[in-house]
């Protein structure tokens, strides 16, 4: 039995610190929206999901490249609870932008392109999962779900490019302005919790990957058994 | 000879013995037509679309149909290779791995074409408009183009599965939503008459498209088949 090495220790209890205060923070020192009220706090939360969803799939991506480059499997570990954690981000994002989108846009849910692709992408994932529970061996595992999840981030730009053509409802955080979409107008103390809770979600994805890692690791000394 | 026109006549050996396969045989291309055909009609039923609403939907009906049929297409022409262990034959040719991924998908290319081509005419009296355009072929030639290519790389990771085959749309579908996207809505904007100026972006993402996934199927293509 390995131990839990002491940096994650003191991560997880920093996180137990942080994160309900970030969330003090969003409920009480954060102005209110003049349309739409308290539910566009989701906002904070929505956005640093998605933020730590797709800073997954990129670290897993990464971790893929260094799998089919090294061959050692530790890459490959990484790579896998990247993708895993990245997935349940992504869901939170979703499923807290329907909570926001019920009562802005009176409906759960939209076709608009920019929920649709989001959707498709965890799809994406999902299907990593089947890939990987349909391929016998850890090794070959490792070298097809590298590649999958290259692939997978690859094309990602292509799909962002091809929803900025179309006219979304859904607001553009990271507006160009020349476009003239509708862009969010934040006061600085919008951004301030904005970047709060960015940083909180960023060290909480490390957390949960780091822990998920170990788990890998722990389930292969198992199996080596 | 050169390495160069080596490792193109290389690829022309493979896309040529794919298309002699299917021509004593004629087992994929006729399989692949009847069902994008079916698919049409079967939407024509499910989604009770009116007239005026058909027109409009033409483009997509005939993307979505295309996709389906050619996915037939990719799952056999994998298929076929490790059915009778011809696979191992191909990788023991003494050539670049990707030689096999640009044959393939070449071929792949080429038997979609065809069935988009019977397509065409068929879709033109069905929806009683004109979508025998030149532009609309290119974009059909670019969009399949990058769909096979895709397909082709991803039949090689399904067929290593215990699932094998069925597997290939659940990997494939997803990554090729933005193909999907820019190729719809280049053939609308050709079928409704916009300027090539206007479709200047679908075009340019199909482009991307189209050389992002060769150039994945040249770096990994040796990879996933490595024993």
């Amino acid at each position: 039995m390995t131990k839990q090495p002491k940096v994650l220790g003191i991560l997880d209890i920093l996180l137990l610190i942080l994160v309900p205060a970030s969330l003090v923070w969003i409920i009480f020192f954060t102005p209110m929206e003049a349309v739409m009220g308290n539910v566009q706090k989701v906002f904070y939360y929505h956005v640093a999901a998605a933020w730590a969803g797709m800073l997954c799939f990129i670290l897993a991506a990464l971790a893929g490249a260094a799998y089919l480059h090294a061959r050692r499997l530790q890459w490959d570990w990484l790579s896998l609870s990247a993708i895993e954690v990245g997935v349940v981000f992504s869901l939170c994002a979703i499923f807290s932008g329907m909570i926001w989108a019920r009562p802005i846009w009176n409906t759960w849910w939209v076709w608009d392109p920019r929920l649709t692709t989001t959707t498709i992408m965890v799809l994406i994932y999902l299907a990593y999962f089947i890939l990987r529970s349909g391929l016998t061996t850890p090794e070959v595992q490792a070298r097809l779900g590298s590649v999958y999840a290259i692939i997978g981030v690859l094309t990602v730009p292509l799909t962002f490019f091809s929803i900025r053509l179309f006219r979304t409802i859904h607001p553009v955080v990271i507006a160009t302005g020349s476009t003239g979409e509708s862009a969010f107008n934040m006061s600085p103390r919008m951004l301030v919790a904005l970047f709060i809770s960015l940083s909180v979600f960023t060290l909480l994805m490390a957390d949960l990957v780091w822990h998920r890692y170990r788990l890998a690791k722990l389930q292969s000394n198992n199996r080596k058994r | 000879m050169k390495p160069w026109t080596r490792y193109l006549y290389m690829i022309w050996l493979i896309v040529s013995k794919d298309i002699q396969v299917e021509w004593r045989g004629k087992q994929g291309v006729p399989v692949m037509l009847v069902f994008a055909l079916l698919i049409v009609f079967l939407f024509n039923f499910a989604l009770q679309l009116s007239p005026e609403l058909q027109a409009g939907l033409a483009a997509g009906l005939l993307w979505v149909s295309l996709m389906f049929a050619s996915t037939l297409g990719l799952n056999r022409s994998i298929s076929l290779e490790v059915e009778n262990k011809a696979l191992d034959g191909l990788l023991l040719a003494p050539m670049d791995r990707s030689a096999i991924f640009f044959g393939k998908s070449l071929s792949n290319l080429f038997f979609t074409f065809m069935v988009a081509l019977v397509l065409l005419p068929v879709f033109s009296l069905l929806y009683d408009q004109n979508m025998l355009h030149l532009n609309l072929l290119l974009v059909i030639f670019l969009g399949v183009s990058a769909f096979t290519s895709l397909g082709t790389l991803l039949a090689a990771l399904s067929i290593q599965t215990r699932t094998r085959d069925v597997l290939l749309p659940v990997l494939l579908y997803p990554l090729a939503l933005p193909i999907l996207i820019a190729s719809v809505e280049a053939s609308r904007g050709i079928l409704s008459g916009q300027s090539k100026f206007e479709l200047q972006s679908w075009l340019f993402l199909l482009l991307a498209g189209n050389f992002l996934f060769y150039a994945a199927g040249i770096l990994f293509y040796g990879t996933i088949l490595e024993e």
